[in-house]
This record gives C-alpha cells, structure tokens and sequence, in this order.
C-alpha cells in the first residue's frame, strides 16, 4: 500500500462542486481516498501543493493518435521531421513531433500537458489490432477507441430488414471483438455511396445506393442500439457535409432526427456553416443557431474541433472529405477503402490567418466555446491532429480566459471575418473551474468514464498540479506534477516514468446465438477469417519478458 | 519468467493436431484459411494453401537444428552468448541494425527498442524497389483499398507489369478476380481482367485484354494515359516511338479504366531497375486522376516478408519507415545518408546486427567487404550458410517466421493478421532474444 498525499492545494474539483477551495487530497494503491480523520496520519509521499491548482487528470475525447490513417499520416511527411525530435534518455523512448507525433512521444506529450485519457475517435474495426499495437506504445495515458459503424454494411442491411435486436447484437459483438469503447459514425451511408462512385449523400433522406437506407436512418438506429445497450458513451457523431459551406442545415437536421436519444457531435465547429457550396463569399457562422438548439437539449454534447493557425494534416474516416480536401489544395492524398467498414483520407493542410475561410473557422470554433451555456456539454478538441495539436490547448484555454487575447487576435485577421462572425461580441470569459470542466471533468462524463475527471474518494488517481500565473499559456503548458494512478510521472515538471496506461472497452452484451449469423456474413463478405478478427490479450498488452533457464 | 522451451520431444507431440486458420507467409496473399496437421513436431498436411505454400511449410524440418546459441561459431549457453552479444552492442559506437524482413511486427518492434537503447541504425532490408514505392507514395499520396474491397466491388482489374498466377497462386480465387463479391455477385463473369506486362504471362493467358509493354517504358505510357485522362491530342507516332503502343490502344485502355465502377490496379515496383520511384509515382498519380471520373485504387502485390509490418512499426516508433539512425538520440532518417548500405560502404558501422537473412544483392561489395570486418551479431532461424567463410561473434537462433512463432504479420493492404503457430516452438523467438539483449545493454549502461 502507498498512499500520496497532495496538501494544501487549491482544489478544482468542479464534478463534485468544489471550485478553488484549499484542501488535501489523498490517493492510496491508485485510488482517490477520503482525506484520514486522524490528521497525524503519515503518506508515503507528500507534495506540498500550496499556492499550486490541482485539478483532475485531463481527459480527451475526440483526437486521432493511432491506427492506420494516423501512421499513414506519418508515413505521408518526413518533411515535417526535419526539425528537432524528442531524444532518448534513460527509461523514455526517442520520438519525433510533427503534426502527428510518433506513439511514445503521443504518449510523454499529453502527460506533459497535465493529461492523463485520451480517446481515439475513428478506427475501423479491421484496423482494431493495429490501433491497439500503437496504443501499446502510447505510454502514461489510459486509452480508448471508438469504432466505426456508419457505413458498415452489415449494419445498413440489419436496418434496411428492420432488424433491431439482430443489429443491437452486432454491434455489441463489434465492440467486443475490437475491445472499443464506443460506437463512431462517420458521413452515416456518405461513405458508402462514395465508395460506389456516386460521391456523397449530400442530406438525411438521400438514399444510399445498393442499401435502399437513409442517413436519418443508420444514425437513428445506431443510436437507438447504443442506448438500447448501455454503452457508457453515447453515439459519437460526425454528420453529413463536413466542411462545406452552408452545411449548418444538415446538422441542425442531424440533431433533430436524433429526437430523445443521446448524442455526442464531434468537431462540432467544422459542421456549423453558413453560406452556400463552392461560394466562399457567403460563407459564415451558424453558431448562434446551433448552439440554442444544443442548449435546449440536455441529451447532447459536442465537441469543438478548434483550428489553429498553422501547418497540419487532416485525416478522416470520410473518405469523400479527404478527396474533397484534395481537390481544393492539390496537395497530396492518401486515400483507403476499408471493406464493409468505411473510407479514410490524408492530406496536409496550412490553415493560414490571412485567409478568410480559415480565419473564419477559427472564429467559429471560439464561438462554440463561448454560446453553449453549460461547460459540462463542450469539451476541449482540436480534433488533434485535423485542426491543429493538442499540444495548442492551453493557446485555446488562454482564449477562453482572456477577451483581451481574444480581440487582439481577432484584430489581426481579416476585417471580414468580424461581420461573419459574433465572437467579438461575446465577453464571456472561462474561469478555472469552467476550464476544468471542459478539459477533465465534462469530457469523462461524457464518456461515461466514472472514475475519470474527479477527485471524490473511489476516482482514479489522476491529477495534475499546476502553478497559477497571469500567462495561461505557460500555465497549461508546464503543468508541475502530474499524477497517474497515484504514481508522480511529472514531478517539479519533469516527465520521471512512463508506465504503461490501460485500455478501456465496453462490455456490451450479445445473443449467443446470434454469433452463427454473423460469422456467416463475414465468411461471405471479408478477406480474412472469421477467427482471426478479433483482438486478443496479447495484441493489448506487452509481453512477459523471456529469459533462459540457467 | 518463461523459461526456454525444453529441446526434447513434448508428451503431446505424438498427437495429430490440426490448427485450423492459420496464416501462411509464403507470398504476399497471406492466406489466412490454412489448416495444417502435426504430428510428432512436424507438419504432415497442408489444405488450402497453394503449391508454394503448401511446399515451403512441409519443406520445414525441425531436426536440422543445431545449436541454440554460439560464440565464434562454437555452441554456448544461450545465457552467455547473450553478455557477450549485448556487451559487443553496448561498446559499439556505431551499431547497425539490418535484415527485419522475414519476422513479426513484434520482433521489429523489439529491434528498435535495443537500436533506441544502443543508438543504433536500424535498416530494414527492402529491395530497392520498395524503397521507391515509399518515395513515390510520400510525393504524391497513394489511393488504394483493402483486399476485401476489390473482392467485393472491383469490376476492372488492371495488373500492371504482375503475374499473380505465378507468384500469388491465390491471389486471383480469393481477392482478384474470381470471389463472386456485393458488386460483382457473378464473381469472374462481372469483371474485366487486363494485363499489361512485358510478356505473355501466366495470368495473361487468362486476362481478358492483354497489352505488351516494355518496362523500360512503363513511365512514358503511364504519363501517356494521364495525358488522355486529360483529353490531351498527342501525336500517334510520337506515341508509338515512346512507348511501343499504339495510340488508340492507349485510348482503349484509358476508355475501358473510365467505364470501371471501381477498378484495381496491382502494381509491384521492379527491383533493381532504374528509375523504380518516377514509374510508382507515375501509376500513384495516374490513379489517383481516375478518380476524378469513377473509383479506382491501387494496391501492391507484398511478399510475405512482412514488410508493411516492419515498417508500420517503424513508423510509430520513429516517425520514419525505414533508414532511421537513433545515433544522434532522436531519430533522424535521410534517404540514401542512414541507410545500412552507407553505414557499411563508408567504415562508419562498427558492429552490425542482422535479423534473419540478408540477400547479398542489397549491399554493395565495398558494404559486403565492411561488413565481413565489424563484428556481427546474428538472430534467426536459419544455420550459418557455408557462403560465410568467417562465423559470426554471436549466433543466436530463433524459431521460424509462420511455423513456430507467434505474433503478427501484416498483409500489404495494411490489414494486421495473427500468426498461430503450428508447432511447439524450440526456440526463442526474434523478439524475445532481441528483448532480452535490451536487458543486458540497458545493466551494462547503467553500470556504466
């Protein structure tokens, strides 16, 4: 047994409503415990917290940093890696930066940035092996996945037949055989009906080619099986017309299709445009009509999908977007069908201060921050790496705080972007427990993670210290400690150890007998056997060391 | 800890045992659908795998084994041929890592933790043309899809300068061409098969048209296809000087990849032939430009080397694919200035560690001279071959790649498949000799 104790603290603890209040938090064998009544009682280890901020770990919900598209990512751009990389040193791997850093470096940069979970939001369930192998090598956070069903064939023909319980099932097996968290939906039936050469479904009641369904349909349903199933998170969602201008429509469409179920929207601000295709001198922000819509409606969240300005690369399971993207730049593109699943895309991509559409969407991103009432249904996300790093969150939270850096930076883009755009309008300015809440507490009930995001006795032990200061920026960057499952990581901010981080899956429930019904199917359909699909415990964990008998 | 497993016969052995869904490594199909039956640790039956297949799985012979680990040629205790491996590695200034070609994703990944711990090189030995094929990809993108995909939809097949009927038997029944798929529910019926190669192939015989091309002028036809994907007027005759081909059968065959609803077209960069990575490249943008008029993808035919698997790990770990030196302490990789060839040519390498089997052909004399001089270090399943006249410092043999390992193997589509081991493995495997060679250099750094 080891017990912790951070004394002294201002504690931001927002999920069990304590806001900057002084106090001790104990942590023993990984676990947030009550503070002893016996105040002569000793800890292992004490950090002397006072005049420091300590907060629960933090938690991502949406970002991109394994799996196929995001090695392919890597793959795609040595030249991003010319610059310096991360050395090795005595029990931490070498690594390199980028817009999409190597695994281990993924893993010692969120820790250095006082984050302890972060959820991959896109991968197909035939990537599954390989996203987990990354994982394996993302070291310090805990991880999750979400797997891709919007244009899984077998899901468009359960709800083409109108089979419910047959699709509950799959979908519960899905996420058993990948060890997801949760259920993605990407561009639900575009995809497809791309992939066939139709280009994408451009509104809910187009039909999906071969399918004979709707959009409305597969995201309803999914839904409809998500909840139906418990699934700690609810449907992760990625609607129609990403990107394209004038697309506010469909999204406002998406909520209200979605009628009562839960919904968690993902890079909510690349989906809230105004204006018409192809005309970007009408393009504007949606935000304000949006967000009323999600501040009336308790059953969603979004989060944000900030740009930053600068160089990256955007990466999708929507495949019609990666085109998309490729057209409109001429930049290289990688491309990758993956059978009865889902598309994916690759492209680089500069966003650019001087350019209109860009600033605009920068913009639009601070907006969604600022007009959705209760934190607790935004969360933080670049959608890393599509609009710019995580490693930009704390830029972000510097926004958030300060009107002033707001206006400054909106001083400097273009004029028109002030007539698009409400956000010098809105002096509404973040406070730490508000930053709390979107960076830690809300992402995990979002999740559904619920020893995640707090410090109320049976949380993990997770949390991060940092020294206050008037310069956000350097604040939640340099955090001073960072506590992973009661292990000091980061200590007077330096990365110490790097253990490994667990993964967490859903366990949903399925019919046994419906196994026989899907084995056929995917007898008939893929390339591999049946058998050799799921992902086992070794492609999780890291193998007991061999050594000869003596 | 597991302890080696015992080098005597296990009580089960004399069993017949059938594994059922394993993966076979001998080309880049990756059949995974093999059922193969042992019995008093060898493999008897081989079903569903093709001839080569089938050949080099009961080619295996375990008895022709040898010692497990040795100094200088001289067999030792596997714990002492160890220290001595990892103390060469440790003082080595410049260690080289080579070979990684014919072993797991796992074992790759535990070669570049001892690269990372000892600053070392790490090359995997592709033929020139896949290092093209990588070049090509990071300067243009690449469109392609996975096996199943062209399987279920794929309605024109075009193999460009390939002959899977000879070198990927299965490719053809189970990917291809004949798997009646969703799109093409009439399998071979509802596809066009189109061959372009140098000569009348196997697979040739069977497409359904068949283009004579020169592979000294892929390049010129294939920029000749995307000149009329843009209506460009060309002159016949110029056309014809250029490429061999008659203009309007350019035009045919640019007409009939339009007509696909998805098409494929399987491509292998030609190893050793100049100018590999300006052809790839070229078919890379030709596809890619059929996009703007119907689908159309581009996949590679892969061996069974598990190459997308070395260097899908090398990637995450390093941010690189290939040719990464982790001497300088995070890792930097140069095309043509960390590759294992300039190491060696150079006298820069002075230890060098090879994984597996290294093909002569990849290195250069004045590489091959080098590295006869330098301290080795060898891990794999194979004895010594008499072509080596001086025997390694250490020697340390693993258990074969698709016959006794475990692990897992990545097809050329990206999609990652388990190995199930057929046999009861005697010996350690790539990643665990590699693995515990971490341990010892990392007590001897320590040390210091």
């Amino acid at each position: 047994m080891t017990t912790l104790r951070i004394a002294g603290g201002t504690v931001v603890d927002p999920a069990n409503g304590i806001a900057e209040k002084v106090r001790d938090v104990w942590i023993r064998d990984g676990r947030v415990i009550a503070t002893p009544s016996n105040p002569e009682e000793k800890a292992d280890r004490t950090i002397d917290a006072r005049g420091y901020v300590v907060m629960p770990g933090g938690v991502d919900v949406h970002c991109h940093i394994a799996g196929s598209k995001v090695n392919a990512a890597r793959m795609l751009r040595p030249e991003e890696k010319r610059g310096e990389g991360e050395p090795r040193r005595e029990g931490f791997r070498s690594g390199t930066l980028g817009s999409v850093p190597s695994t281990f470096t993924t893993g010692y940069r969120y820790a250095g940035l006082g984050y302890t979970s972060a959820v991959d939001a896109a991968i197909p369930p035939l990537g599954a092996r390989h996203a987990h192998h990354e994982l394996r090598d993302t070291p310090v956070i805990d991880k999750a996945i979400l797997v891709l069903m919007g244009n899984n064939h077998n899901v468009m023909d359960r709800i083409r037949e109108g089979e419910h319980a047959s699709l509950r099932d799959y979908v519960a097996w899905l996420l058993q055989a990948t060890r997801a968290y949760g259920v993605k939906v990407v561009n639900p039936g575009g995809v497809e009906s791309w992939k066939q050469g139709q280009g994408t479904v451009a509104t809910l009641d187009q039909v999906v080619p071969h399918f004979d369904v709707t959009p409305r349909q597969i995201l309803v349903e999914l839904a409809r099986a998500v909840d139906d199933l418990e699934i700690p998170h609810p449907i992760h969602l990625h609607t129609l017309n990403l990107g394209i201008p004038g697309n506010w429509g469909t999204t406002l469409e998406t909520l209200k299709a979605l009628d009562g179920h839960r919904a968690h929207l993902a890079h909510i601000q690349f989906h809230s445009y105004g204006g018409e295709p192809g005309e970007t001198r009408l393009f504007d922000s949606k935000v304000t009509e949006l967000a009323d819509y999600v501040n009336a409606h308790p059953e969603f969240s979004v989060d944000v999908g900030q740009i930053l300005f600068g160089e990256t690369t955007s990466m999708t399971a929507d495949g019609a977007v990666g085109q998309y993207l490729h057209m409109l730049t001429g930049r290289k593109w990688i491309s990758h069908d993956v059978e009865m699943e889902t598309g994916c895309g690759v492209v680089p991509i500069t966003y650019e201060d001087k350019n209109f559409v860009h600033a605009l969407q920068w913009a639009i991103g601070l907006e969604w921050y600022l007009r959705v009432d209760d934190p607790w249904r935004v969360a933080m996300s670049t959608d890393h790496p599509n609009g710019g790093s995580f490693l930009a969150y704390p830029q972000i939270i510097a926004l958030l705080m300060d009107r002033g850096y707001r206006a400054d930076t909106l001083a400097g883009l273009p004029e028109r972007v002030r007539a698009r755009s409400g956000l010098n309008d809105l002096p509404r300015e973040y406070s730490l427990s508000e930053i709390a809440i979107i960076t830690r507490a809300g992402p995990a009930r979002i999740l559904g993670l619920a020893h995640k995001g707090h410090l109320a006795p049976g949380a993990d032990g997770d949390v991060t210290i940092y020294s206050p200061d008037d310069d956000k920026v350097r604040m939640f960057s340099l955090p001073r400690y960072l506590i992973k499952q009661g292990e000091v990581v980061l200590n007077d901010g330096e990365l110490r150890s790097a253990p490994e981080g667990a993964v967490h899956f859903s366990q949903a429930e399925y019919d046994p007998d419906s196994l026989r019904e899907i084995e056929a199917r995917f007898a008939r359909d893929y390339s591999i056997q049946f058998r050799n699909f799921p992902v086992r415990d070794e492609d999780l964990v890291t193998a007991k060391p061999w050594e000869p008998e003596e | 800890m597991p302890s080696l497993p015992k080098p005597t016969s296990e009580p089960g052995d004399s069993i017949e045992q059938e594994h059922r869904d394993g993966t076979c490594v001998g080309c880049g199909c990756l059949c995974d659908d093999l059922t193969v039956k042992t019995q008093s640790g060898r493999i008897v039956e081989v079903t569903n795998a093709c001839h080569l297949g089938r050949h080099w799985l009961l080619q295996h012979r375990p008895e022709d084994q040898g010692p497990v680990a040795s100094i200088q040629g001289t067999e030792v205790e596997a714990s002492k041929a160890l220290e001595q491996a990892a103390a060469l590695i440790a003082q080595a200034r410049f260690p080289l890592i080579l070979g990684l070609t014919r072993t797991t994703t796992e074992g790759v990944a535990a070669a570049l933790e001892l690269a990372d711990l000892a600053g070392a090189t790490v090359d995997i030995s592709v033929s020139e043309g896949d290092r093209a094929r990588l070049f090509a990809v990071q300067r243009v993108g690449r469109v392609s899809a996975t096996l199943g995909e062209v399987k279920n939809r794929a309605d024109v097949v075009l193999f460009w300068g390939v002959d899977p009927l000879t070198t990927h038997p299965r490719h053809w029944e189970r990917y291809s061409v004949e798997p009646k798929g969703r799109f093409v529910p009439r399998g071979r019926a509802d596809r066009t098969v189109i061959v372009v190669d140098a000569k009348r192939s196997a697979t040739a015989e069977q497409a359904d048209l068949f283009l004579t091309l020169d592979p000294d002028t892929q390049f010129e036809a294939l920029h000749v296809l995307r000149a009329l994907l843009r209506d460009a007027k060309l002159d016949p005759t110029h056309v014809k000087q250029s490429t061999g081909l008659e203009l309007d059968a350019l035009i045919d065959l640019r007409d009939r990849l339009k007509r696909a609803k998805y098409g494929a077209c399987f491509v292998e960069p030609n190893p050793g032939s100049s100018g590999a990575s300006a052809r790839t490249e070229a078919a890379l943008a030709f596809v890619r430009n059929l996009n703007q008029f119907t689908r159309f993808v581009l996949l590679g035919m892969g061996s069974g080397a598990n190459i997308p698997g070395a260097e899908a790990v090398s990637t995450w770990q390093t941010g690189f694919a290939g040719e990464v030196s982790l001497n300088s302490g995070a890792p930097r990789s140069l095309r043509g200035v960390t590759s294992a060839e300039t190491q060696l040519a150079r006298g820069q390498a002075d230890l060098a560690l090879i994984v597996g089997k290294l093909a002569p052909a990849m290195l250069s004399e004045q590489a091959r001279a080098h590295l006869a001089r330098i301290p080795r270090v060898v891990i794999g399943s194979e004895a010594m071959t008499s072509s080596e006249n001086v025997p390694p410092e250490v020697t340390l043999r693993s258990s074969t790649y698709g016959v006794d390992t475990p692990g897992t193997v990545t097809r050329t589509d990206g999609v990652v498949l388990p190995l199930r081991p057929f046999l009861t493995r005697r010996r350690p495997t790539d990643q665990e000799w590699l693995e515990a060679l971490s341990r010892r250099v990392r007590e001897i750094q320590k040390k210091g």
